[in-house]
Order: C-alpha cells, then sequence, then structure tokens
C-alpha cells in the first residue's frame, strides 16, 4: 500500500494509505478532499486535479506527455513543479510522494 | 387532484413534458424528499447531489441503468449491503456496465476508458467532425429546413463515435439502422428497457466489436480498434474480451441519445432566446458558454441513482442501507442555492462548469469532452452559414406558445422532432458542400 501525502488549499497534510495502481487523483478524491474536483474524471482534459509535486520528488515520476503539459499550459498556476494527478500512477516506487493541491483557476 | 410531487415520476406523461415544475414541486419539501407512497427518496439539491456522487464508498452506482424506481432482486437487510448488492449484480439490469460498477472494478475498467479519450486522440478525432459537420450544414441550410434529430443530430453523433472508434466505414449505415429502431434508455414503458434480446444495439454492435477486436489480437493492424484490442488495465493485465466489447457498445449508447439530445436542446435555446442567436454570429467564441448553460438548464441527462449500501447521511438525515435514491441531476442544476435566479437563462455564468449534468466523482461522463467539441462545432456551422434559425411555426406553434415533444425516457430529456428553418447568410456558397470537404481532407 503506497502512501501519498496530500497538502490541502489550507495547508494542511494529511498522509492517505492507497491501494496500488491508483491515479494520484484518484487518491485523493476518493479520500473526500472537496477541493479536487477532477471534472473530467480524469482523462486530461480539465486540468481540475492540478496538483505541484515535492521539488525533491519531481524527478521520480514519468515524464510528462504532451497532452499533459499542453493541458497544464491553460492554467494561471503552473510552475515547474506542476502536474496533472490524474496522470501519475502511484505505484510502490512512489511511496511517501507529496502533493500540494494548486490553488482554483 | 393528486398533488404534482406525489405523482409517478417514472410513468407519467405530463412529468415527462415538464419534469423541472416536478422537481421544484419535490424540492418545495426540502433537498431530499421521500414522496408520500414511494420507496425511494428524492435529491433535488445541489450541495446533496454532490455528497451522494462523491460518497461512492456509502452509495453504489448498481441501480444507474435501472432507476430508483425498480425493485431490487434481493431484501435488503442490515447496516451494510455491499454483499447482497454484489451477489445480485448480474441480475440487476445494467450490472454488468460501467455506469453501474462500484469500486475497484469501476477504477481499473473507468482507466482503460481515460486512456482512449485522450486530447491527442479527440484532435484526431476534430477533423472528422469538421468536415462532415460542414458538409452536413451546408446541405441542410440549402434545403431550407430539416428534421434537425434525425436529419442531422443522430447521423453525426453516431459517425463521429465511428470515426472515434474506428468503426470500418461499411459497417457504419447498420449501425445506424439499429440505432435508429431501437427504443429510447430509460423507456417510460418498462417493458422496452431489457438489453438482451437479440436485436437491442448493445447486443448487434457488441457482436461487431467482438470481431473487430479478436481480428485484430490475431493480426495487430495500426488503428485505433487495435490500441484498444490490445490495451491493458493500470496492473499490466489484459481485459476479458466481453469487458472491452460491453465498453465499445455502451459508448454508442451513452454518447449516442444524450449528445444528440443536447444539439436539439441548444436549437431550441438559440431559436428562442431573443437575440441570442445574433449575439453568437457576432462572437462565436461565446457557443461553449451557450452550451454549458443549456446543460446546466437542460441537459440531456435528467437524473441518474444510487442504493445506499451502508447505513449513511446526507446531509443531516438519516440514510438506512438498502435506501434507493433518484439523484436529480437537472434540480441539482436549477438549485437557487447554488444558482442565482436558477431558472433565467443567461451566458457566463461563474464556475458554470461546475453544473453536474455530466454528474460527477467516480463515475463523471467520459464523454464530456466529445461531447462538448462535437455540438460546438456544429453550432458553429450552422451560425456560421445562416443569417437566421427558426422552428417551422407549422409544426411546433409560434414562440412563447411552442408544442414540443420529449422522448419518453426517464433518463434522458430530448426532443423526439425539432423542424426546423434556415436562412442561409448572404454570400456563402452552400453548393460547395462536396468540394470543400474534399479540399479540406
Ligand atoms: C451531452 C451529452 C452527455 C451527457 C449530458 C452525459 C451525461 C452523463 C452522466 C450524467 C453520467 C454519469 C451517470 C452517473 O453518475 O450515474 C455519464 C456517464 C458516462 N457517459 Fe456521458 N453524457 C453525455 C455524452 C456522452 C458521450 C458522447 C459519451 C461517449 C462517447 C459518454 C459516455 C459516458 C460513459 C462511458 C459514462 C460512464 C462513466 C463511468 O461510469 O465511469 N457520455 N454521462
Ligand atoms: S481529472 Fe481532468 S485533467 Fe485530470
Amino acid at each position: 500500500m503506497p502512501d501519498l501525502i496530500v497538502i490541502d488549499r489550507d495547508g494542511n497534510e494529511t498522509t492517505v494509505p492507497s491501494p496500488s495502481d491508483r491515479t494520484v487523483m484518484e487518491v485523493i478524491r476518493d479520500a473526500g478532499f472537496d477541493d479536487m474536483l477532477a471534472l473530467c474524471g480524469g482523462c486530461c482534459s480539465c486540468a481540475t486535479c492540478h496538483v505541484f509535486v515535492d521539488p525533491a520528488q519531481a524527478d521520480l515520476l514519468p515524464a510528462i506527455s504532451a497532452d499533459e503539459t499542453d493541458l497544464l499550459d491553460t492554467s494561471n498556476h503552473r510552475t515547474e513543479y506542476s502536474r496533472l494527478s490524474c496522470q501519475i500512477q502511484l505505484t510502490e516506487s512512489l511511496s511517501g510522494l507529496r502533493v500540494t493541491l494548486a490553488p482554483d483557476d | 387532484m393528486q398533488a404534482l410531487e406525489e405523482r409517478d415520476y417514472f410513468t407519467d406523461y405530463e412529468i415527462l413534458k415538464d419534469p423541472y415544475a416536478f422537481f421544484e414541486a419535490v424540492r418545495s419539501h426540502g433537498p431530499v424528499y421521500q414522496p408520500p407512497g414511494r420507496d425511494y427518496l428524492i435529491v433535488t439539491g445541489f450541495a446533496e447531489t454532490l455528497e451522494v456522487l462523491k460518497n461512492s464508498a456509502d452509495f453504489s452506482a448498481i441501480i444507474g441503468v435501472q432507476g430508483a424506481s425498480a425493485p431490487l432482486p434481493f431484501e435488503p437487510s442490515g447496516s451494510d449491503i455491499s454483499e447482497q448488492v454484489e451477489a445480485h449484480r448480474d441480475r440487476i439490469l445494467g450490472g454488468d456496465l460501467l455506469v453501474n460498477y462500484d469500486d475497484d472494478l469501476h477504477t481499473k475498467t473507468r482507466a482503460l476508458l481515460n486512456r482512449l479519450f485522450t486530447p491527442s486522440r479527440l484532435k484526431a478525432n476534430e477533423r472528422f467532425i469538421d468536415e462532415y459537420s460542414d458538409e452536413i450544414a451546408r446541405q441542410m441550410i440549402a434545403r431550407g429546413g430539416c428534421e434537425l434529430m434525425r436529419d442531422v443530430a443522430t447521423p453525426f453523433v453516431t459517425l463521429v463515435i465511428a470515426d472515434l472508434l474506428g468503426v470500418p466505414a461499411d459497417d457504419r449505415q447498420h449501425f445506424m439502422n439499429v440505432i435508429d429502431a431501437a427504443p429510447p434508455p430509460g423507456s417510460l414503458n418498462t417493458e422496452e428497457n431489457d438489453f438482451r434480446g437479440e436485436n437491442h444495439p448493445l447486443t448487434v454492435m457488441g457482436g461487431f466489436f467482438a470481431r473487430y477486436i479478436l481480428e485484430r489480437r490475431a493480426n495487430p493492424r495500426e488503428d485505433i480498434l487495435n490500441e484498444f484490442a490490445h490495451s491493458t488495465y493500470p496492473d499490466g493485465s489484459v481485459p476479458e474480451l466481453e469487458e472491452l466489447v460491453k465498453m465499445a457498445a455502451f459508448l454508442f449508447g451513452a454518447g449516442q441519445d444524450t449528445s444528440a439530445k443536447l444539439l436539439g436542446n441548444s436549437i431550441r435555446y438559440i431559436t428562442d432566446q431573443p437575440g441570442l442567436q445574433d449575439q453568437l454570429r457576432a462572437d462565436p467564441s461565446l457557443i461553449p458558454q451557450l452550451l454549458e448553460e443549456v446543460l446546466r438548464l437542460e441537459g440531456s441527462t435528467k437524473q441518474t441513482a444510487r442504493l445506499a449500501r451502508r447505513d449513511t447521511r446526507i446531509g443531516d438525515r438519516a440514510v438506512p442501507a438498502g435506501t434507493k435514491i433518484l439523484v436529480a441531476l437537472s434540480a441539482a442544476n436549477r438549485d437557487g442555492e447554488r444558482w442565482e435566479e436558477p431558472n433565467a437563462f443567461a451566458l457566463n455564468r461563474p464556475k458554470i462548469k461546475e453544473h453536474l449534468a455530466f454528474g460527477r466523482g467516480k463515475h463523471v461522463c467520459a464523454g464530456a469532452p466529445l461531447a462538448r467539441v462535437e455540438v460546438r462545432i456544429i453550432l458553429e456551422k450552422f451560425l456560421a452559414y445562416t443569417s437566421n434559425i427558426d422552428l417551422d411555426e407549422a409544426k411546433h406553434g409560434p414562440r412563447g406558445n411552442r408544442d414540443l415533444n420529449y422522448d419518453p425516457s426517464f433518463i434522458v430529456r430530448g426532443l423526439t422532432e425539432l423542424h426546423v428553418k434556415f436562412t442561409p447568410a448572404e454570400g456563402v456558397d452552400l453548393s460547395q458542400a462536396s468540394s470543400q470537404a474534399e479540399t479540406a481532407q
């Protein structure tokens, strides 16, 4: 069971244990974080699952696809640590990943 | 006379005409209400609807297709009926379809689909949408008018999803015929709500998809069906043939009626809201706003359903395991607690995309990006090539007193027919239909 550490928009930190092979978005959504709208349900079409990953862990993640980067460009809050959480598979090797929910666009 | 909120939503043809009035009557008793004599709750509040849709731990989607009024094939007992639900899944209509799945089975099956509906796939599909809608818009406008649902909406959405999934050109007409002959999903005539008949579109198209997938599993090709045939779950395992077949066939079913009806409902607002069509012609970038507002006010899915599988709550109301819930998406979208002047049409509402016409949570519509693109593009064409679009008064009566018929479904909100008249825009050569489409290729 990989752990995901979520920092919500108020700065509160929560550790969420998750079954493997879920996406980070699914883990956050199913844990009941209201700020995670995930309006498109994970098909990389809404950008409402935007998170910032911990800079120290950014290199552990799989590369960003063309679709993901195009969509992130529509956000006013994009930084070099921005990812769409529906595009990140939370594998065992990513256990302990820390993500911060990005502000509303 | 029986009070409106006490009439039967699932069979009443008056409610079919104006489901919004029915849900307002229900709402007058509060955001969650059990009408006398019914064995289900009706949720009309926006916040309460969100709560139910997001709480997939306590609320099962198993009765999404059959609806809240249909009886369960078992007697719920105890404070947690999860095991009973699973034991009877194959005896519940649509229990074997993605929309009705719960938990892990849902998550992994949905993952297959999410990887199919990528933005780059949609972009590739957009070229087909553009060419085909250009052709059909010119053709219909040259004729001066059409019956929009039969002549445009249904063939359009069928061919678009066929193109997206890579259905061979030769089979497409056959798919259209099968869909044409089928009853609407969620028919008010409950005897029609059986998917197992040999002529049901899910069965017929399932047969085709089984063949496509088997062919490609034996001999890989360079097409979308090939990708589909070789797709894997997130853990790398290979889905059963049947799972893929059901999904492909369901995409036709789900994408069919709802998107076609969104086009019809949009044209009705465009023709009936004074000044709206000129505003949209002057600034076509408002069309996406229009679509969102039509989805909010008259989205093509009126309602869905959930089953409480554990003792739980909606707001401060206790809801025992075994309670069936009619989730009135269309009422949530007109909740005065959430929307200012909820029944008024307005462009540019703040946070309009948070309406619930596509649902929310783990079952949120997978086809929403496609529906938005296809209906936007074809509306752009119809507006660009006309100076006026109107309903045929001989068929539908004058503005303000229209006579319209809706498909007899408790799920879908959609016009059965919409007779439309077009005035071509000055200077547009409609005869160029075929040559234009060719040069665009
Ligand atoms: C205006 C058009 C559409 C509307 C209003 C609409 C509405 C909805 C709604 C409300 C749900 C959620 C049902 C629930 O939570 O019980 C849903 C689910 C779904 N829709 Fe759509 N839909 C539309 C178009 C499409 C299209 C074009 C496709 C596919 C080509 C599609 C495929 C699906 C699928 C596969 C699901 C099930 C998702 C899941 O359970 O994870 N829809 N739709
Ligand atoms: S959930 Fe929509 S882009 Fe991730």
